[in-house]
């Protein structure tokens, strides 16, 4: 059962492994690839571990976005003053994440490249406008929208040989409140049943702009774009109505956390709730 | 699991009928499916790769056209496949039914799936999308080819 | 496949070894090392019966491949009291019924260390956040959190041989 095992020491090294072997596997905190590996539904021959291919650090960017690496743990991203103060909301919603003992192990792009639907960093990522950086042997470099990144469950845009290094946050304009609401209505440790996270700015009495994603409600995390046109422009009593909408946009499946018309019905109660708690 | 598909193609009920019990011929129309050869009367072998993200499935089996009424333009067929490396089987029922409308023919598609050992392990919820997508598709390939 | 030559710090002992690149931190702890106060509980890193500290970092061992660990201080149930010396946390799990069965008791105390070291004065808001991936069928946590609680303030040895005040 065991694999060959590769442990590069630079980002060139990994990316030229990857190129070597388009079969092989990544690890960057290994808990999704354990997980899967001790259900036997994966069996890899290679695994190439990010570990020691400098992939980590935090920082803010002189255009004032925060720049996050791919090894970066979900823990170091929760209590990074950096990523605080760029966003507490983020932080907060990193935090949010499973158990201490799975944020301490399971990186920022080990989570985006694994693209289960019902994650909950990517969401808030999302309505903050964040983008991947992907890398491939040779120097060529990509980006683009986490939303176009998570293409479906359990799949991403990556292609054979390419590796996701980072993410880069944009700045949050000035007057802009976020949250992530995570709806657990089972144990404090579970996936969502559904979760919203909204990102709102104001100007005066009117919505200016408005981002909103949710997650566990279908095959990747959804942008509410309807919800959101409904909200720009319009005043707090627009919030229901608009919220409503998100019914639509969404495809939950009856799981054991619920039916899909439950999730639906809960993906727009805490639509509601969520930006109804940015404008008070 | 049940899946239902319907699609709607320009071709007519008997071209239709003749595409659809050329099984080695919708077998070109499955993504990711490896030559399918007859090992005898209404019965033929082939493989399928299937992939959920990191999770690499390649099941091999056998077709069976368990029933067919060409006059009715209603036939069923059995799938019964198996991922040995990772340990599991799928079984399928699918009941395929095609009428003339509109001057051209509808085709419905029935699936009952059942799963078992790891496969099955891994939810049917994710595995119904996949697998919807995978009829989908199929019914789109069905499409183009027939002309629509 | 071949083996992974890889160098932990064990309990403040440097230990090198050779390990497969499957191979879970829990079963090389448990097997190799010998050391079976962390336990092996649902293997998929829900319950919490296998905590181990890495780095000072509370880790699912059982989640944790072995090659991993390489470079890096590893922490266990067996490395928590100092020469025989009970922590004052050990003293009160034990003082205020932290726990019956005691299965779930090493990750307890080891996921409990890491949060005193790192706040030495948590809210009992803050010890149920951290706590909260351990799990416990006997005792309801009202025991473990008393013994925190009680725990506060009080600075464990730092040193080896340093006794518990």
């Amino acid at each position: 059962m065991s694999f060959e095992l590769f442990r590069p020491r630079s980002l060139d090294d990994a990316l030229a492994l990857l190129a070597r072997h388009q079969d092989a596997h990544v690890m960057a905190g290994a808990t999704a690839l354990v997980l899967l590996m001790r259900q036997g539904l994966v069996r890899p021959d290679r695994v190439v571990s990010l570990r020691d291919a400098g992939l980590g650090g935090i920082r803010r960017e002189p255009d004032g976005s925060l720049w996050m690496g791919a090894t970066t743990t979900i823990r170091d991203a929760e209590t990074s003053d950096a990523v605080r103060s760029h966003s507490a909301a983020l932080a907060a919603t990193f935090g949010d994440v499973a158990t201490l003992r799975v944020r301490c192990q399971a990186t920022v792009g080990g989570n985006l490249a694994h693209a289960d639907p019902a994650q909950d960093p990517p969401p808030m990522l999302i309505a903050l406008g964040a983008e991947v950086e992907i890398a491939r042997a040779g120097g060529a470099r990509r980006s683009m929208a986490v939303e176009a990144f998570l293409v479906d469950q359990f799949t991403t845009a990556l292609d054979p040989g390419e590796l996701l290094v980072g993410v880069r946050v944009p700045a949050v304009p000035p007057g802009t409140r976020a949250t992530y609401v995570k709806f657990l209505p089972k144990t404090a440790d579970d996936y969502a049943t559904v979760s919203v996270a909204a990102a709102v700015r104001m100007d005066g009495e009117r919505i200016a702009d408005a981002r909103i994603a949710l997650g566990s409600v279908g095959a990747t995390a959804v942008r509410a774009r309807r919800t959101e046109d409904a909200l720009r422009g319009a005043t707090v009593r627009a919030i229901g109505d608009a919220a409503a909408l998100v019914r639509d946009e969404i495809a939950p499946i009856d799981d054991l956390r619920g039916t899909s018309a439950y999730k639906r019905e809960m993906a727009r109660v805490w639509t509601e709730r969520a930006v109804r708690s940015l404008v008070a | 699991m049940r899946l239902e598909h319907a699609v709607r193609v320009a071709a007519s009920r008997e071209r239709t009928w003749a595409l659809l019990m050329d099984v080695p011929a919708v077998a070109r129309c499955v993504p990711g499916a490896e030559e399918v050869t007859a090992v005898g009367p209404d019965r033929y072998k082939g493989a399928v790769r299937v992939g959920l993200g990191p999770i690499r499935l390649r099941l091999e089996g056998e077709v069976t056209v368990t029933q067919q009424d060409a006059g009715a333009g209603q036939a069923t067929m059995r799938l019964d496949a198996t991922d040995r490396a990772v340990g599991g089987a799928v079984r399928a029922e699918l009941r395929v039914q095609v009428a003339e409308a509109d001057g051209g023919t509808e085709v419905r598609l029935v699936t009952d799936a059942t799963l078992a050992g790891r496969i099955g392990d891994l939810g049917q919820p994710l595995i119904k999308r996949q697998a919807d997508r995978i009829v989908s598709e199929l019914a789109r390939c069905l499409e183009r080819t027939l002309g629509s | 496949m071949g083996r992974h030559r890889i160098r932990i710090e064990l309990n403040g002992t440097t230990r090198e070894l050779a390990v497969e690149a499957d191979r879970l931190l829990l079963d090389v702890l448990r097997g190799e090392l010998g050391l079976t106060g962390t336990k092996e509980g649902c293997r998929i890193g829900i319950c919490g019966v296998c905590t181990v500290l890495v780095d000072g970092r509370p880790m699912s061992s059982c989640l944790y491949p072995a090659v991993l660990a390489d470079g890096a201080a590893v922490r266990t149930i067996e490395g928590i009291a100092r020469d025989g010396e009970l922590t004052p946390l050990q003293r009160a799990f034990i003082e205020q019924g932290g726990f019956q069965c005691g299965i779930c008791t090493p990750g307890q105390i080891v996921s409990a260390t890491a949060l005193l070291e790192a706040h030495p004065r948590p809210t009992d808001d803050d010890i149920r956040q951290w706590m909260l991936g351990n799990l416990c069928r006997c005792t309801g946590y009202f025991g473990i959190v008393r013994a925190i609680r009680s725990s506060r303030g009080a600075p464990p040895p730092s040193t080896p041989g340093q006794a518990a005040q």
